[in-house]
C-alpha cells in the first residue's frame, strides 16, 4: 500500500502556483466546476434539445449548434489523463483493497459499498450545487479567486471550511472520541 | 490549439494534485478533521506563489485576470452547501476527477453526483437567481477596494501565508 504522496505539500503547492501563473498568462486562471454544466449541456442538447435551449442557465453555456468541447472541458479531461498517468507511473493506481472504499471510511462505517456510494453521490450533488451557486469551486474560487484577491472567494473559502469542518466532525464522531 | 493547451495544462494540474496527495480521501478528511493539514498547506502554498506571480505579470499587462462577482449572501450559502458536500464526499469537483483516474470508484460516483447537482441547479436557477442579485458588489478585490495595484496587496498577503504555513501551522499538524 503506497499511502504517502510522492511530493510534499511544499513542492506540490509551489508547482500548482507556477501552473496557475502559467495558465493565467496563456489563457485564464484555473477552474473546473463550470465543466459539469457544460457536460450536462452537451448530453442534454442531444437528448432534449428544446428543453435545453429554453433552460435559462444551461443556455448560457452554449448556443444552438455550439454545445461542445472547448478549452475548459479539455482541461478537466486533461486532469483525468494526467492524474491517471502519474498514479500509474508512481504505482498508485488502484491501490485500495476495495476500489469503492477508502480505508479510513471502512474503519468508521464498515465495509458496505452501497452506503459509501450514497454518500459519494449525495456529496457530489451538494458540491456542484454549491459551486454553481457560488460561480466556482476549490480551484476557480479558492485557488484562482483568492490568488487574484477576490473578496467573494475569501468568503467562499471561509464558509466551505466552516461547514466542512462541522460536517466532518459529525461524520467521524467515533474516530475523534478515541 | 486552445484545446491542446487545455489538455496540457489539465494534465499538469491533475498530475500535481495526484502527486501531492490532494486526491486522497484520507488527506482531504484529515484536513477537515484538522488532523493532517497537508492539503490545506498545499492550497495555501499555491495561493502564496500564485498571487504574487499573477499580479507581477499584471504589472506588465500579461495576466488574463478574471474576477468573479462578490455576492455576499449567495456565496456564503453556496460555500456552506459546498462544505457539507466536501465532507460527505471527501472530494471536491476537481479532486474527484483525479481520484476517479486513480481507479477509485466512489470518486466516479461523486462525478455522477456532481453532474446531477449541476443539473438540479440549472433547473432551479430561476428561484435562486435572487441570491446572486442581492448584496452583489461586483468584481471587487482587496486591491480594487483599497484603490491600489494588486501587487501591493499580493506581496504582504503572500508573506502572511508563508508565516502561516511555516510558523503557525508548522509543528502543530
Amino acid at each position: 500500500m503506497q499511502d504517502q504522496p510522492v511530493l510534499s505539500w511544499k513542492v506540490a503547492g509551489l508547482l500548482l502556483g507556477l501552473l496557475l501563473i502559467t495558465a493565467t498568462a496563456l489563457v485564464k486562471p484555473l477552474g473546473v466546476s463550470t465543466q459539469y454544466v457544460v457536460t450536462d449541456a452537451i448530453v442534454l442538447h442531444r437528448a432534449a434539445p428544446n428543453a435545453t435551449e429554453s433552460n435559462e442557465y444551461l443556455s448560457k453555456y452554449g448556443e444552438r449548434d455550439d454545445w461542445g468541447i472547448g478549452y475548459g472541458w479539455m482541461l478537466v479531461f486533461g486532469m483525468f489523463v494526467g492524474g491517471g498517468l502519474s498514479a500509474f507511473i508512481t504505482k498508485r493506481f488502484r491501490q485500495r483493497e476495495n476500489p469503492s472504499l477508502p480505508s479510513m471510511w471502512r474503519e468508521e462505517f464498515g465495509s458496505s459499498s452501497p452506503r459509501r456510494m450514497m454518500h459519494a453521490f449525495a456529496g457530489g450533488a451538494l458540491l456542484l450545487f454549491g459551486a454553481r451557486l457560488a460561480g466556482g469551486c476549490t480551484s476557480g474560487h479558492m485557488i484562482s479567486g483568492i490568488s487574484q484577491l477576490t473578496i467573494g472567494s475569501f468568503i467562499f473559502g471561509i464558509s466551505i471550511f466552516a461547514s466542512g469542518i462541522v460536517t466532518a466532525r459529525l461524520l467521524y464522531k467515533r474516530r475523534l472520541a478515541l | 490549439m486552445k484545446l491542446v493547451l487545455g489538455l496540457v495544462i489539465g494534465m499538469a494540474f491533475g498530475a500535481i494534485l495526484q502527486l501531492g496527495g490532494a486526491s486522497s480521501y484520507k488527506k482531504i478528511m484529515g484536513s477537515l478533521l484538522l488532523k493532517d493539514l497537508d492539503v490545506i498547506k498545499l492550497i495555501l502554498m499555491s495561493i502564496a506563489v500564485g498571487t504574487v506571480g499573477i499580479y507581477a505579470l499584471d504589472l506588465v499587462d500579461m495576466a488574463n485576470i478574471s474576477i468573479k462577482p462578490t455576492y455576499v449572501v449567495g456565496i456564503t450559502i453556496a460555500g456552506l452547501i459546498f462544505g457539507v458536500g466536501f465532507a460527505v464526499a471527501g472530494y471536491c469537483p476537481g479532486t474527484c476527477i483525479v481520484a476517479a483516474a486513480e481507479g477509485k470508484t466512489d470518486a466516479v460516483v461523486t462525478i455522477l453526483g456532481g453532474l446531477a447537482g449541476a443539473l438540479i441547479y440549472a433547473l432551479v436557477y430561476p428561484a435562486f437567481k435572487g441570491l446572486i442579485e442581492i448584496t452583489n458588489y461586483g468584481e471587487v478585490t482587496f486591491a480594487s477596494a483599497f484603490g491600489v495595484n494588486g501587487i501591493w496587496v499580493a506581496i504582504p498577503f503572500s508573506a502572511v501565508l508563508f508565516l502561516l504555513m511555516f510558523k503557525v501551522l508548522k509543528d502543530r499538524y
